[in-house]
């Protein structure tokens, strides 16, 4: 004995450095192998360190009223992500443990114990995950500065980069890796202990194997799954009640796990018949191909057009809110400054003294918004919007006068009656906004409307019959105008009617405004200052109510306020939208991510089985222009052919959301755009990581000639 | 100009400037129309390289290689790999079907990548089937076969298009001696009666017996040749194993 150490201890830490060798070496080897699952779990631990900053490290949070509201969104995407991530390391853990079957079989034929071979492939894959989480960490530094960056720039704050190692960050990021990676660890550890030499040894034939029974019936699968896809276009839009959607999504579940089953029976089947595809040139290869993988990965097919199509959902929708960011929400507060009040008294001047003492006033005008205790324009907008349908008709489709009444009082999306301004005070605000003046004729009134609104509402004029100042005859409509108006309750709700300054005689004001201009940019909080003026202590509807404030019918995002200051709203509704927004992408990118690493893994890994494949097809005559031609197709049709199936599943989803979306918020695109926008922007991974596969496939099959 | 193949002069290196390893040393050789050449010689003579040179699936250092007038050494990648689709056929003792096809799918791509038209790609093969004995086993997958099977399904798949030469590198290493016997009795019988050109690399004396004439290399060179002329298969075989007495015998490992 030396050193007092017993020979069992040398023995022990004898072993313990050749399994650590071993699994280095192990884990050399695959970071080789699966450099594009290394690559993935590098770009996941990125992101979700980046993101997990924003829980932590988020700048902007102290500036804006909504506290936790990132925070619960990206805890809320950082569970789903887990899972996913989780998902995708199971997969990889069990699929480097089929592909390698034989070598762990060797090591059991060699004596070890299954309890070590386990052990050594966990501290492989330990290792592996070590590296990948190492790089995120590194990688994700630099993401979280970019992310701050945008986050501030969407605010209009400016942002000094301060690139540090955030301790909480990183423990979380290790947190949500730890527990992807125990989760697939898991079940690995009990495949292990099932596991015997014979079956491992005989792991990789049995992959080998084609199975084809029963092709002729599985075959039909293929147009249920079709004709299941079409009804769902037929009918998506139109299922009424909860029942019907569930019915819906089951089916839809069933019919992206069938659709490959399907599939592959219908091409096997077509080989079989020997259709005409089959003797023409290297098509029957291809088929074949084709078929044998889809058939082996029908599983994992469908769950990875489940991830694009929740990608693809994802995305859209931030688009979608992206858009509106981008070109209504500056419309949305037109004026520096906007106050209500519904005492027509109220001179504003506590306002106005608030505001002269936080910043520099250069103009305001306060004005009265009138009624003529009518409801011909509210029943008008309700029973000819698009948004209402028929909620306000009578079976015969003329205005149902109760329903009406009961909405106009009690839900309040219309002030209780309509809404009028005099010409002078129209073209007052229309300057302030450096629009041009307004004109109206004698006997002549005109419709301000909210811009998504002004089409829809062209034939109005048609309808209303405003009397004159006499109230002996009717005005007619000179035209119906759609500038951003601020007609979010504060120029009326959705509209206003303008009406010569001598018909407001025989009407009576209904509520009192302010606007007013701002020398510079208002001060962070200043709305806020407003808002104490009049301390709301009753629950935001009750407070609609007293106020009797409108917002119109905007659904989606309104933006319901009785003081608006548009440089505090705006980057408070960024930051708002922002919150939706980036675990939004945040989800897509990685499900993206997830599933054409699994798509790429799969290809690469069976390189080596695919080279002798080509080898042959090299002796039978096919020159390398003709292989790699060959190749392109192969890979395209593996990769295009979960996706195609995700955009025409997600593209009856995301046309209904976004047009019902478009139509709510009055985004000035086609509903179409955000879809294909989306496409393109997950495509471009997609691309990325098809190029990098193809690349490599390429220098796997075609090494040494 | 005869349709023969001729190997001129042919030499093959390996490695680098400071290890360079001679595998084919100047050979030269006419293999002649409806010829069953055998080739052998110990691990490392240069026999399979020799016959990947003839395959186009190895370019020679130095000498060329004519089949009848077309040099194969002067040929661009892409004209050699029509030439090969033309004029060659391949076995292998690794049988090289593609895994992913049916046993008649194997023969009808080779037929397919020709432009062959449907209906003839289906008698053709139906043909060739019933001609090697595996048209009972068309609908099977490699894997549910037999070795002999499948090599015979390789043979077919190689001679389908009528190649002016056939090789076969070791075509019986992974075959019992009954399945063996049946593939050169096949090979015997396509070189007999359709007048297939055969060049077959080989071990084993009892294969190489029924070649009609036989190359021995060593070191990368052709140190002897034996002709069958009209002599028996047993005494062809005797004269074989004496020639590889003499020289030690051969290395399957090659």
């Amino acid at each position: 004995m030396i050193d007092g150490v017993s020979p069992h201890g040398h023995r022990y830490r004898r072993n313990l450095k050749v399994k650590n060798v071993l699994a280095y070496r192990n884990m050399k080897r695959s970071a080789r192998d699966y450099l594009v699952y290394l690559l993935t779990m590098t770009i996941i631990n990125a992101l979700m360190y980046a993101f997990n900053s924003l829980i932590f490290q988020n700048g902007l949070r102290e500036y804006f009223g909504m506290e936790g509201v990132m925070e619960v969104m990206i805890g809320l995407a950082t569970v789903f992500i887990v899972l996913i991530a989780a998902w995708l390391i199971h997969y990889m853990v069990r699929f480097m443990l089929e592909k390698r079957s034989d070598e762990f079989g060797i090591y059991l034929l060699l004596g070890m114990k299954k309890k070590t071979v386990a052990s050594l492939y966990m501290r492989e894959n330990l290792l592996l995950g070590g590296i990948s989480f190492l790089l995120g960490i590194l990688f994700g530094i630099l993401l979280q500065q970019v992310l701050a960056m945008v986050m501030f720039s969407m605010v209009r704050m400016e942002y000094h980069l301060k690139i540090s190692f955030h301790l909480p960050t990183m423990l979380t990021t290790l947190l949500c890796y730890a527990g992807c990676y125990l989760l697939a660890l898991f079940r690995c550890r009990r495949k292990f202990r099932k596991m015997n030499i014979k079956s491992l040894m005989n792991a990789r034939r049995q992959n080998e194997e084609i199975k084809e029974k029963h092709e002729g019936a599985r075959r039909v699968l293929f147009p249920i799954s079709i004709l299941f896809i079409l009804m769902f276009w037929a009918l998506f839009g139109r299922l009424g009640s909860t029942f019907q959607v569930m019915v819906f999504l089951v089916g839809l579940v069933l019919t992206i796990y069938l659709f490959y089953l399907g599939m592959s029976a219908w091409v096997i089947c077509y080989v079989r018949r020997r259709g005409a595809l089959v003797y023409q040139g290297q098509n029957l290869f291809l088929l074949r191909q084709f078929a044998s993988k889809v058939r082996t990965m029908q599983f994992t097919m469908g769950t990875l057009t489940a991830l694009f199509t929740l990608a693809l959902l994802g995305a859209s929708i931030a688009l979608l809110f992206s858009d509106y960011e981008n070109t209504v929400l500056e419309g949305k507060f037109p004026f520096d400054v906007q106050a209500y009040s519904n005492d027509i008294q109220y001179g504003f001047e506590d306002e106005l003294r608030i505001l002269r003492k936080n910043t520099e006033v250069s103009g305001h005008y306060i004005y009265h918004i009138y009624t003529d205790k009518e409801n011909q324009v509210n029943t008008w907008m309700l029973t000819h919007l698009k948004v209402w349908g028929t909620m306000y008709c009578k079976g015969d489709g003329s205005p149902d006068a109760g329903k009406i009444k009961k909405m106009l009082e009690k839900d309040g999306v219309y002030y209780a009656y309509d809404t009028y301004m005099g010409i002078s005070d129209y073209n007052y605000l229309r300057g302030m906004l450096g629009y041009a003046q307004a004109e109206l004729g004698e006997g002549e009134y005109l419709v301000q409307v909210k811009p998504r609104l002004l089409e829809e509402m062209q034939g109005i004029g048609k309808d209303l019959k405003i009397r004159d100042a006499a109230g002996n005859g009717f005005l007619s409509c000179r035209e119906v105008c759609g500038e951003p108006f601020s007609q979010d309750g504060h120029n009326g709700a959705d509209y206003i009617v303008v009406v010569p300054d001598e018909v407001l005689r025989r009407m009576e004001p209904f509520y009192s405004e302010l606007v007013a201009d701002l020398a510079e940019t208002a001060p962070l909080g200043l709305e806020d200052k407003l808002d104490d003026l009049r301390t709301v202590e009753s629950s935001t509807s009750q407070w609609y109510q007293e106020n009797d404030l409108r917002g119109g019918s905007d659904m989606i995002i309104s933006s319901v306020l009785v003081n608006q200051v548009r440089d505090n709203l705006i980057p408070e509704m960024k930051y708002m939208l922002a919150s939706l927004m980036i675990p939004l992408l945040y989800l897509g990118l990685v499900f993206v991510c997830v599933a054409v690493t699994v798509l790429s893994v799969q290809q690469l890994s069976d390189s080596a089985k695919y080279k002798a494949n080509y080898d042959v097809l090299a002796k039978l005559g096919l020159g390398r222009a003709q292989i790699r031609r060959l190749i392109g197709r192969q890979l395209s049709a593996y990769y295009l052919c979960p996706a195609i199936l995700a955009i025409v599943i997600s593209g009856r989803m995301i046309l209904l959301v976004s047009s019902r979306f478009v139509e709510a918020t009055g985004v000035p695109a086609a509903p179409g755009v955000f879809f294909l926008r989306s496409i393109c922007l997950f495509f471009g991974i997609y691309l990325v990581y098809f190029m990098v596969t193809y690349v490599c496939f390429l220098r796997n099959v075609q090494q040494d000639g | 100009m005869s349709d023969d193949i001729r190997v001129c002069d042919v030499e093959k290196y390996y490695g680098n400037a400071s290890n360079v390893t001679k595998a084919v040393d100047r050979v030269t050789f006419r293999v002649g129309q409806g010829e069953f050449v055998g080739i052998m010689g110990a691990s490392g003579s240069g026999k399979t390289t020799l016959l990947n040179m003839l395959a186009t699936i190895d370019q020679v250092t130095s000498g060329h290689i004519y089949y009848g007038d077309t040099d194969i050494t002067e040929l661009s990648e892409e004209g050699l790999s029509e030439f090969r689709r033309k004029n060659l056929g391949f076995v292998f003792q690794e049988y090289n079907l593609l895994d992913t096809l049916t046993i008649e799918e194997n023969i009808i791509l080779a037929l397919a990548l020709q432009e062959r038209k449907k209906q003839e790609i289906q008698e053709t093969c139906s043909q060739v089937m019933e001609l090697m004995g595996i048209a009972d086993i068309r609908e099977k997958f490699p894997y549910q076969v037999s070795g002999g099977q499948k090599q015979r399904c390789a043979c077919a798949r190689a001679m389908v298009n009528h190649p002016r030469l056939l090789l076969a590198d070791e075509p019986t290493g992974a075959l019992d001696s009954r399945s063996a016997q049946t593939l050169l009795e096949t090979f015997t019988g396509l070189n007999q009666r359709m007048g297939a050109t055969i060049l077959m690399v080989t071990h084993d004396a009892f294969s190489a017996s029924y070649c009609s004439r036989i190359l021995f290399l060593k070191d990368g060179r052709i140190f002897h040749e034996l002709v069958r002329g009209a002599k028996a298969r047993n005494v062809f075989l005797q004269e074989i194993l004496e020639v590889l007495s003499l020289t030690g015998g051969v290395n399957p490992d090659d």
